[in-house]
């Protein structure tokens, strides 16, 4: 069963708004307040101090690369557009910025409480899809190593199925990922007939 | 009844204009909404609500040391849904009333919202609530979540068990109340039984009960509302009657909303209810004393004295903002939290027992948390909580 949303970490929890000073600032960190957090409030830019923050709202009208301390799309927490102008151009920006949910101005009464979950499981989702992404890149990469490593087992007699479970099992033994398991075959024979390689040429 | 001044004006006769001969303090007259349904299936907790305004209405008009009159202008949505926007937009427009003491279920609150925020109205909203808002034109005189339902599983869990059947009405109240009890209940390795929903005012509780007696629940948490309640109350106690497993001692039902109020609706099948809420009748821990028929009573006519303690002694205050008067110097005797809107009230917890509540827990007094954010050691931790006694 899908776990339920997290919510009573929000207490205490630090946000960051970057928007010039305006009535959106006040009503949203009067919402964020009311919910528990602490606010901080920036204006032109974020700062290394962001780096500390659990959400950040920024402003979408004004807003522009470089009042980021982190390359578009790579902010470490969830992050929340505050959006103005509906023009396509600002809302692609905010897009290629990241942004994990959004809110459009003027802020009025309500909305920050399921903006702020709504990042939150947005961020945490597509963090774990690029980890699991790059785990499978990884693996893909390794296709190569596994066809050798099984290739080394079976001239030493081994039906393919073999070869398979005895990486499997090697994997378990050295608690290693089957790839890794794989790597250090391939690294061992290779050595090997190597060796033998060198000394056949010299017995002949 | 209430009874006993709740707020001391301070006698500055002088500086108010009170005149040397002692004639009374010219008081202004200040229209104030009432938007209580007086028909419909939750009938019993708006009237006591009602009698609560106006028996604080009365109190504040006949105190010589308050500058204030309240002239009290009622709408009544007659339990109808669709017909809260429309009256509360028309106490805010066809009267000079800015502030308006009202609403009972969650739903009829969500509806007025949108309209006090176009208009600068205020809602003083005084019956228990599922938690989870702060709006800026709203205060919550009556308990949220950390106030009503961790407590009173606190109090279950350690002493009935943590297996639990949950049901109730199907909106909003019902909903997240559940949702909170299986959070609460799972953290505590406890299992939930059965979760089941009614219409409002719908009567089959057939399958409920069914489902209740086969799955032999250690307590059953109900957060349905009006005559369901009253229905699944009378059914449950007929159960009890024939299989002493599903008696009260042994099977208690638990709610966050009932109180003395519908007690009557109830008859003999009330006895061993157990409840929690900021006060019951005979209770003293109420802040700034006072007695009355039920906790909608008393929270309803805090309300009244809040905004006149906001009011008093500053003409024109009452064209101010919400958070203009929360900000003001009077505001902090009004315990009402500028930040959240909501009161820090006594919790305690009670049990039906010849006809009324008896307190079996006093928990002390609790600030408002809406959103469970606050307080970690009480949220997070249904079980080992220390107990705080209050006199």
């Amino acid at each position: 069963m899908r776990p339920g949303l997290h919510i009573r970490n929000l207490g205490g929890a630090h946000a960051a708004i970057l928007h010039r000073p305006h009535a959106v600032v006040q009503s949203l960190a009067r919402q964020l307040t009311a919910i528990g957090l602490e606010v901080s409030t920036h204006w032109p830019d974020l700062g290394a101090d962001a780096f500390n923050a659990d959400f950040i709202f920024f402003d979408v009208d004004m807003g522009h690369d470089a009042q980021f301390p982190w390359p578009p799309g790579e902010a470490p927490m969830p992050t929340v557009a505050l959006i103005g102008s509906e023009a396509p151009g600002r809302i692609e920006w905010a897009l290629a910025m990241g942004a994990h949910a959004q809110l459009v101005k003027p802020i009025g009464d309500s909305g920050v409480y399921s903006a702020l979950l709504i990042a939150r499981e947005a961020f945490y989702a597509r963090r774990a899809l690029s980890d699991e992404i790059k785990s499978l890149r990884e693996r893909l990469d390794e296709r190569k190593t596994v066809v050798r490593a099984v290739t080394f087992l079976a001239a030493r007699g081994m039906s393919e199925a073999e070869a398979y479970s005895q990486i499997q099992r090697m994997a378990m033994n050295w608690r290693v990922s089957f790839e890794a398991a794989a790597r250090r075959i391939v690294a061992r024979y290779a050595e090997e007939d190597g060796k033998d390689g060198d000394e056949r040429s010299h017995g002949r | 009844m209430a009874i006993g001044p709740r707020i001391q004006f301070a006698k500055r006769g002088q500086d108010r204009g009170l005149s040397v001969l002692g004639a009374r303090l010219a008081k202004r007259r200040i229209e104030i909404g009432l938007l209580y349904s007086r028909s419909g299936t939750y009938t019993l907790i708006a009237e006591a609500c009602r009698t609560g305004a106006l028996s604080a209405i009365a109190e504040i008009n006949a105190d010589p040391d308050c500058d204030v009159t309240f002239i009290p202008v009622e709408r009544d949505p007659g339990g109808n849904i669709d017909h809260y926007g429309p009256l509360c937009e028309e106490i805010l427009s066809q009267t000079s009333a800015r502030h308006i003491i009202g609403c009972v279920t969650s739903w009829s609150r969500k509806e007025v919202i949108p309209v006090l925020e176009r208009s600068g109205g205020t809602l003083w909203y005084t019956v228990p609530y599922e938690g989870f808002e702060a709006s800026d034109h709203v205060v919550y005189t009556h308990a949220c979540p950390n106030q009503h339902l961790i407590p009173l599983l606190d109090w279950a869990l350690s002493r009935h068990g943590r297996r639990v059947y949950l049901t109730g009405s199907n909106y909003i109240w019902g909903w997240e109340m559940n949702r909170l009890t299986r959070e609460i209940v799972s953290g505590a390795g406890g299992e939930i039984l059965g979760e089941r929903y009614l219409p409002i005012g719908g009567l089959e509780i057939g399958r409920i009960v069914d489902e209740i007696e086969a799955t032999r629940p250690d307590f059953v948490m109900n957060s349905l509302i009006g005559a369901s309640q009253y229905q699944f109350i009378a059914a449950l106690r007929d159960l009890g009657l024939s299989d002493e497993r599903f008696a009260p001692e042994n099977c208690p039902v638990l709610s966050c909303n009932l109180t003395e109020c519908e007690l009557p609706a109830l008859g003999a099948a009330g006895e061993g209810l157990v409840a929690a809420g900021p006060y019951f009748r005979g209770s003293t821990s109420w802040p700034g004393g006072g007695s009355f028929g039920s906790s909608h009573e008393a929270a309803t006519a805090a309300a009244v004295h809040a905004l006149a303690r906001l009011l008093a002694g500053r003409p024109g205050a009452e064209y101010e903002s919400l958070s203009s008067l929360l900000a003001s110097p009077t505001a902090g005797a009004c315990n009402i939290d500028p930040k959240t809107h909501h009161s820090t009230l006594p919790v305690l917890i009670a049990r039906v027992q010849s006809g009324q509540f008896r307190i079996i827990e006093e928990c002390g007094l609790v600030a408002g948390d809406p959103y469970l954010t606050r307080d970690r050691s009480q949220a997070t931790a249904p079980e080992g909580r220390t107990l705080r006694v209050v006199k």
